[in-house]
């Protein structure tokens, strides 16, 4: 995703079978060398399994799990157990294995997600730490000597000529789990997952449930992991030392130092973590010293691991080819002449009631002094209703009760004439709410394109589970196409276009905003809560966005619009209210606002 | 019982010092450093290698705590720093942490070789009664120091210009900077300390374990345990998260079985974190306030802010 690495279209599928074809031969290869290769190969494709499982909560994400080691556990012993004590049938254990361990981090997942950050990674280490003392003191379990793990079944005789069938299992295994992430990333879940990681409030605005998607993931990875257990269970012994939450620690490892949320990164830092130590013989220490000058090296080198190594050698590369790209000069355009984006009825409300009712706000953080007291603010459908006052009155504080991201201490809010008091924020985005956040809350790797596309998450029936296979699956390709031709008219609208292939890190502040309001309308809200979506444009960048809420009004939208510099408020809204202190001193026609007694001492400042 | 409680009191204070030390240098670099433990190891294999070469034991304990506040300044500068300068927040810094605890695991065992070699009694040949428990002087000053060097940093992090400024890099290192502050030195000096709390640890166990390239593994992983009891908000809180754990090995030890204290502590902690996920200290926020209020109804001046 850096756009500066980009081929032609046409070849990627190219180079894509191309890649296929070598992987093929490479197992071919193996699946006839020795022992000694064939053991490595294995472990290093079950490693690989396991950072490329690791990789998807830890990458896309952003759960630094230390449970991989006891998930991983949990698939190789039960393999052994099952196919030793209780005679199972090894391809019957596998799916077994899948859906438990998947369970196992389902459960792990959403106990442990009342933690974040760093504790998120301890509790996850605990349950390894827990597990690995458990597997020791168990007869089941063998104790600290372990069990004897079952042995692959052989090819069948017409298959002889492939080799050895265990390697030939173990990538495939790795092959399929890679594809597996492959399939996520490519699909509109992947810019959804990045927001839930680096922009929360963005993500759970534009309707993903935030907490279900990422005990989601996180089943998915534990899965993954199992499955790299039951190829272990193949390898030999299974013993408690092979699952310690130091294999945990080297899981994340390998996932850091090849490239952290890449396709091959994880497999490479697997691969060298789990050869290096056997293919370097020389005095024990010297090789761990060494290891560990080679991890300071590599990542104080290319902090973003092997795949950043292999990114530079290969823009070099490029540049020699003389394929530099000329820049390309982008500004505001015009917008579209049209209101592209129609507004969708998402129920039957009756239009009659106003977009948005407030009554009686009261609201306090903790037990901290009162922000809202006893707040009433209505809200006419298809009018832009200013929402002012200064700093610290309370007016995004307001917004965030009525978009359910803050839950009023006394008080009732009605969408549509439909009480949402004991909604969260994504059943309020389904009553047809979206909003935009005071500084641009987005995801900064992702293009204008991909950030827009999350604002379309409600848009794409079923996306989770499409996302395992969605390259493949054809209703998946026309959604692709829909929605990019949606993400486009809105970008369009918006008059920022040009900009949809670039990273937003590299947008300037204007054009953030424009991105959020594109995201926030692509989808086709009836009510739009715009917070300071005016700050630190310019004059022109100013006109620019009020033309664009007033088609937005004229199609039917109704708008609730914070902002700080008077004059546009009062000449682009139809009705305002003032906040000051956190209660309502004026509310009604823009007009009339204008000229009462109160505001002009209060906030205007006359 | 008391024998219990004191003598896990003398081994959590050891656990409370490492813990320490990863909360200050995560405290203003929000980074840990998986080295840690290892620099209580270099505390102990350089007090232990000057004490064989004849150099008075008590010095030989200085330049030891000394070794690891330096090795601790280094790893900074050579681990730390270019990758935080990269990403603020890519977690890049693991992988080169534990790159650092793997060199001066095993240069220490290439040195001096793998196995335990002796380390100066120091304090252990006089025993101290307390009741009916006996500990050794050394554990007792173990404890006793413990505790006054945990106060002695939280009244210097508070009360202190540079113990302010640490707060400010915590926070927001570009405004710090922006600022005129000079967060690399900071930075610096904060692993620096945090290699000497190690160190010290380091230096009043050796007595006990003797001194052997692989200790950095059992007390780095208690230390972070004890940083995780307590909470990453105020790095005095480690040194109650440590000796918490303590008591709670020697416990599960005497109480459960002799390998209970492998993971009777940890499944505390989880249970600790599930119900305060902010770690123990969160609650002491909320209980002032409580406290607080009910002496503000009762007297007729309110409370500022």
């Amino acid at each position: 995703m850096t756009g500066a690495i980009s081929l032609p279209r046409a070849s990627k599928p190219a180079l894509f079978v191309l890649a296929l074809a070598g992987y093929a031969v490479f197992a071919y290869w193996a699946a006839h060398s020795t022992l000694y290769i064939q053991g490595l190969v294995l472990v290093a494709a079950v490693f690989g399994m396991l950072a490329v499982s690791l990789d998807l909560v830890a990458g896309m994400v952003g759960l630094y799990s230390l449970g991989h080691a006891g998930l991983f556990a949990i698939g190789a012993y039960a393999t052994t157990i099952l196919y030793n004590d209780h005679h199972w049938n090894l391809f019957v254990i596998l799916p077994v294995c899948l859906a438990g361990v998947g369970a196992v981090g389902l459960l792990l997942g959403a106990i442990s997600l009342r933690v974040s950050g760093l504790y998120f990674a301890i509790t996850t280490f605990v349950f390894t730490l827990v597990l690995t003392v458990f597997a020791s003191d168990f007869k089941f379990t063998g104790g600290y000597g372990g069990l004897i793990g079952p042995i692959f079944p052989e090819f069948p005789s017409w298959l002889h000529w492939a080799g050895t069938s265990v390697t030939w299992a173990c990538l495939i295994a790795l092959l399929l789990a890679t594809l597996v992430v492959l399939a996520i990333r490519v699909s509109p879940l992947y810019p959804v997952l990045l927001a839930i990681r680096d922009a929360e409030p963005f993500a759970a605005a534009a309707g993903a449930p935030t907490a279900a998607v990422r005990v989601g993931v996180f089943g998915l990875s534990a899965a993954i992991a199992g499955g790299a257990g039951w190829m272990f269970a193949f390898q030999g012994i299974v013993s408690p030392s092979q699952f310690s939450w130091q294999v945990s620690v080297n899981i994340l490892v390998m996932v850091i130092l090849g490239g952290i949320n890449t396709t091959i990164g994880p497999i490479l830092g697997a691969v060298f973590i789990t050869v290096f130590p056997a293919q370097v013989n020389i005095n024990p220490f010297w090789q761990e010293v060494l290891f560990g000058a080679l991890f300071v090296a590599v990542i104080v080198a290319f902090p973003s691991g092997f795949v950043g190594l292999l990114r530079l050698v290969w823009r070099h590369a490029l540049r020699r080819l003389g394929a530099g790209r000329a820049r390309v000069e982008r500004a505001v355009e015009t917008p579209a002449a049209e209101a592209v984006v129609a507004p969708e009825r998402v129920n039957g409300a009756a239009p009659a009631a106003p977009a948005i009712e407030c009554h009686g706000i009261v609201f306090r953080y903790g037990s901290g002094p009162l922000v809202l007291n006893h707040v009433d603010f209505t809200v006419r459908r298809a009018t832009i209703h200013g929402l002012i006052g200064p700093n610290g009155s309370g007016k995004s504080t307001l917004v965030d009760l009525i978009s359910g991201r803050l839950r009023p201490v006394a008080g009732s809010i009605e969408i549509e004439g439909t009480p949402v008091d004991r909604q969260g924020v994504t059943t309020r985005v389904r009553h047809g709410v979206a909003r935009t956040f005071q500084s641009a809350v987005l995801v900064d790797e992702l293009s204008a394109r991909q950030n827009v596309q999350v604002g379309l998450y409600t848009r794409v029936p079923r996306l989770g589970p499409r996302s395992l296979a969605w390259p493949v699956i054809p209703s998946a390709r026309r959604d692709s196409r829909a929605l990019r031709e949606r993400v486009d008219e809105s970008l369009s609208f918006v008059g920022a276009r040009s900009w949809a292939p670039v990273r937003v890190s590299d947008v300037p502040h204007g054009i953030a905003q424009l991105t959020q309001l594109a995201a926030a309308s692509a989808w086709g809200p009836r009510t739009l809560i715009l917070d300071e979506p005016l700050a630190g444009l310019s004059p022109k960048e100013v006109e620019h966005a009020a033309s664009i809420l007033t088609k937005l009004k004229a199609s039917g939208v109704s708008i609730v619009l914070i902002e700080h510099q008077p004059r546009f408020v009062f000449a682009l809204c139809d009705e305002v209210t003032v906040l000051a202190a956190g209660e309502v001193v004026a509310t009604g026609p823009a007009a009339s606002v204008r000229e009462n007694e109160q505001v002009r001492e209060v906030y205007l400042g006359q | 019982m008391l024998q219990v409680l004191l003598s896990g009191l003398a081994i959590g204070a050891i656990y409370g010092l490492v813990g320490m030390g990863f909360a200050i240098a995560f405290y203003v670099t929000r980074v840990i450093n998986f080295a840690e433990g290892q620099l209580l190891m270099v505390g102990v294999m350089v007090a232990a290698w000057l004490a064989r070469t004849g150099l008075d034991p008590w010095l030989a304990v200085v330049v030891g705590i000394a070794a690891a506040a330096a090795v601790g300044a280094v790893t900074y500068l050579v681990a730390v720093r270019p990758v935080l300068a990269f990403d603020r927040f890519s977690f890049a810094w693991l992988v080169s942490t534990l790159g650092v605890a793997l060199i001066l695991e095993n240069g220490a065992a290439l040195i001096w070789g793998p196995t335990s070699r002796s380390f100066p009694a120091l304090l252990t040949g006089t025993s101290v009664h307390v009741g009916s428990a006996t500990l050794t002087l050394q554990e007792v000053v173990t404890i006793g120091l413990a505790v006054v060097v945990a106060i002695a940093f939280e009244l210097y992090r508070r009360k202190t210009l540079f113990g302010k400024l640490g707060m400010a890099i915590a926070h927001d290192p570009e405004m710090a900077t922006a600022l005129g502050a000079n967060t690399a030195v900071v930075a610096a000096a904060a692993f620096a300390l945090a290699g000497a709390f190690a160190g010290l640890a380091g230096v009043l166990i050796g007595p006990i374990t003797y001194s052997n390239p692989y200790l950095g593994d059992t007390y780095g992983i208690a230390g972070f345990v004890a940083l995780m009891i307590g909470g990453t908000a105020r790095p005095a809180a480690a040194m109650v998260g440590g000796l918490l754990l303590g008591i709670l090995g020697e416990a599960a030890n005497k109480l459960i079985n002799t390998q209970a204290s492998d993971w009777f502590p940890f499944v505390v902690v989880v249970v600790i974190l599930l119900v305060l996920p902010e770690g123990l200290f969160s609650l002491v926020g909320p209980l002032r306030r409580l406290v607080l209020r009910r002496s503000r109804r009762t007297s007729p001046v309110r409370v500022a802010g």
